[in-house]
């Protein structure tokens, strides 16, 4: 009868352990929650956006203080740049009015993913040129480029050297 | 990171080598996985926390069918799990978009959307994980309990951003035990420069023609020029992947791995048949043993075998990239597969080998036309531009200067694009007398085909890949 009890409890707890999950499953419950946190987090802060390139050159330059910005033509961005904006779906730069400024904000929609590399490379060559050129006699301009504020959100690229640089950042980020 | 880039050759390659011979046998999966893990943050430093995250999902799935295998109704569902899961993570970061602007062109509806880049190798590692999934439900291996050894399996650097597809079994041991001899890491260094140099040589070359040529109004060229176009995207194309494909089987080798070949000549196929099974063997070989046999494979009624087809081929488009064109490319080829299979298969193979071969030929150049169309309007285009409907001329100027002016590159494109090139450099080797002097004309050789690709690479700006995107 003892025995009989004994094995009724212990088949229940061999029963007990058959339903309860084992530490693989709950891990894979937990590891596609943690998915789907970061995919949730990147739509917020890497996505890009669907959104027309005017959409978002007005909301960017909603908030630009223009007093010492000129916006400049399709041949600003050869110059500086080095690339052709007829190869971009959009292209918004605005540069300093004095050569003595590194201000510049620049916002480009590309076609495609395939042209953002190139993109990137050219801005951040600029912002390299940039530093030597003023590196040794104009320090103000050299913060301005260090705390420039650079960032790729799917087809857009943006960049601000400026004083409210932060500002436009986030400005671009919420217009997407 | 590319293997076809200055800093993976100078840098990356080399200092991981030297790391990965010197540190003590038991360390040497460390060093391997810390720079597979460097390699992809490289390029993709978002992406690398998924890639981590899937390598986890995919240990704990295993090990969750493996304890459920008493069970079978578990187990199935276990399976299932993980098989949605990852087709979910691979739908959502390659498809959404495609959907969306799928229903908002096909329904009165603006649906506006946050648009994700596609995180390199998504496709690769998904697929390879895949297929580790239904091998371990079909008790053909048993689940990886070293997580360390999953990682590398999932992302090795040689094969992570563009294949082959290694499925887990054929790895299995490798990742425990491998060895390197000399002669391994030899062969390997001669896979990876061949492979360099198709595609810096070969690809880069021929892609930039058919850049030119792409990039001509459509109606404004003639049908020799859309003719020349083709062919110029048909030798790019294989010379990338293939090149990419054998670097990735040559630094295998180098670290002691064997990877089966994605690719055996397959511009020398005289029947579609042929040419899938020469061409992206790995992507085929999965679809054959993880959708095709379970659809029932040809087992079946013919009704259900041309549906089988078709499923498989319409999956297999879809794989290379999330637009209308390259279902219809998949689709193209199921077709066709079909009337090989049911129509004129048998009569195919009673014609001459130089008429079945032209006829491969035409029809894979057909494929390609939807494969790098930007959109099946344009592609439609192009192909009435190579049958004379839009085209400007039947031959013009144009295209005899693209002939002209690169006839020697098309040359060699067919040499290295068939067997007799490679048995070309081994006829060069081995005729000298001696092992020594074979040696240094290999040396020669191999060399001489490193630095030419070197000098490419610095001179020149064009280094696209074009199978990141998948």
């Amino acid at each position: 009868m003892m025995d009989r009890e004994l094995n009724g409890t212990g088949s229940r707890r061999a029963a007990g352990r058959m339903n309860r999950p084992g530490i693989a499953e709950v891990a894979k419950y937990v590891v596609m929650a943690v998915i789907i946190v970061y995919i949730v987090l990147l739509m917020i802060y890497a996505s890009g956006s669907t959104r027309s390139f005017n959409e978002i050159e007005k909301a960017v330059e909603s908030v630009l203080d223009t007093d010492n910005l000129k916006k400049a033509e399709g041949q600003g961005l050869k110059r500086y740049y080095g690339l052709n904006s007829a190869d971009y779906e959009g292209v918004m730069l605005y540069t300093s009015e004095s050569s003595m400024s590194a201000e510049e904000v620049l916002l480009i929609k590309v076609k495609n993913e395939g042209q953002m590399k190139r993109v990137k490379e050219a801005v951040e060559k600029r912002l390299a040129n940039r530093k030597n050129d003023f590196e040794g006699y104009a320090p103000k301009e050299v913060q301005l480029l260090e705390q420039s504020q650079l960032t790729v959100r799917g087809k857009f690229l943006f960049l601000a050297i400026a004083p409210r640089a932060a500002e436009y950042k986030d400005t671009f980020a919420k217009s997407l | 990171m590319l293997f076809s880039s200055i800093t993976f050759l100078f840098i990356f390659l080399p200092v991981t080598l030297v790391l990965y011979f010197v540190v003590p046998h038991k360390f040497r999966n460390i060093i391997m996985l810390i720079a597979s893990l460097i390699f992809y943050a490289w390029g993709e430093p978002v992406y690398i926390i998924l890639m981590l995250l899937s390598i986890f999902l995919n240990y704990v799935c295993g090990l969750d069918i493996c304890q459920k295998e008493d069970d079978p109704q578990k187990a199935h569902r276990s399976l299932i799990f993980a098989i949605v899961a990852n087709l979910l993570l691979l739908g959502f970061f390659k498809y959404y978009g495609f959907l969306l602007d799928s229903l908002n062109a096909v329904l009165p509806v603006d649906i506006p959307y946050r648009e994700l880049p596609l995180p390199i190798g998504i496709s690769f590692y998904t697929f390879q994980a895949l297929s580790y999934i239904m091998d371990v439900y079909r008790k053909e291996v048993r689940p990886q309990k070293n997580i360390l050894y999953f990682a590398m399996y999932i992302c090795m650097f040689p094969q992570l951003i563009a294949g082959p597809i290694v499925r887990y079994i054929d790895i299995e041991e490798q990742l425990k035990n491998r060895t390197v001899t000399m002669r391994k890491f030899g062969q390997g260094a001669e896979y990876f420069m061949i492979g360099l140099a198709k595609k810096v040589i070969l690809a880069n070359s021929v892609g930039q023609v058919f850049d030119q040529i792409a990039g001509l109004q459509l109606g404004s060229f003639s049908v020799l020029t859309a003719w020349v176009g083709c062919i110029s995207y048909a030798f790019q194309i294989y010379f990338d992947f293939s090149g990419y494909s054998d670097m990735a089987v040559g630094l295998g080798k180098m670290f002691g791995f064997e990877f089966r070949r994605n690719f055996d000549y397959p511009y020398t196929s005289s029947s579609i048949t042929e040419f899938w099974r020469r061409w992206h063997i790995s992507l085929s070989t999965w679809f054959r043993e993880y959708v095709y046999i379970p659809l029932g494979g040809n087992r079946c009624t013919q009704s259900r075998h041309i549906m089988n087809l078709l499923v498989v081929w319409m999956l297999t488009g879809l794989w290379h990239g999330a637009a209308w064109n390259f279902l219809f490319w998949g689709l193209y080829y199921g077709i066709l597969l079909v009337l090989e299979k049911y129509v004129w298969g048998q009569a195919l193979e009673r014609l001459p080998s130089v008429v079945r071969h032209i006829y491969s030929m035409v029809l894979v150049l057909i494929g390609w036309v939807f494969f790098f169309s930007p959109s099946l309007g344009y592609a439609m285009k192009y192909l009435g531009a190579m049958f004379g409907a839009g085209a400007s001329a039947f031959a013009d100027k144009q295209a005899l200067y693209y002939i002209l002016t690169h006839w020697l590159l098309y040359l060699l494109a067919v040499i290295g694009s068939s067997a007799v090139g490679y048995s070309l450099i081994r006829r060069i080797v081995g005729s000298f007398d001696n092992n020594r002097a074979k040696r240094a004309a290999a040396g020669v050789v191999y060399i001489g085909m490193f630095l030419i690709s070197i000098a490419y690479l610095v001179t020149e700006s064009f280094n696209p890949f074009l199978y990141f995107r998948f």
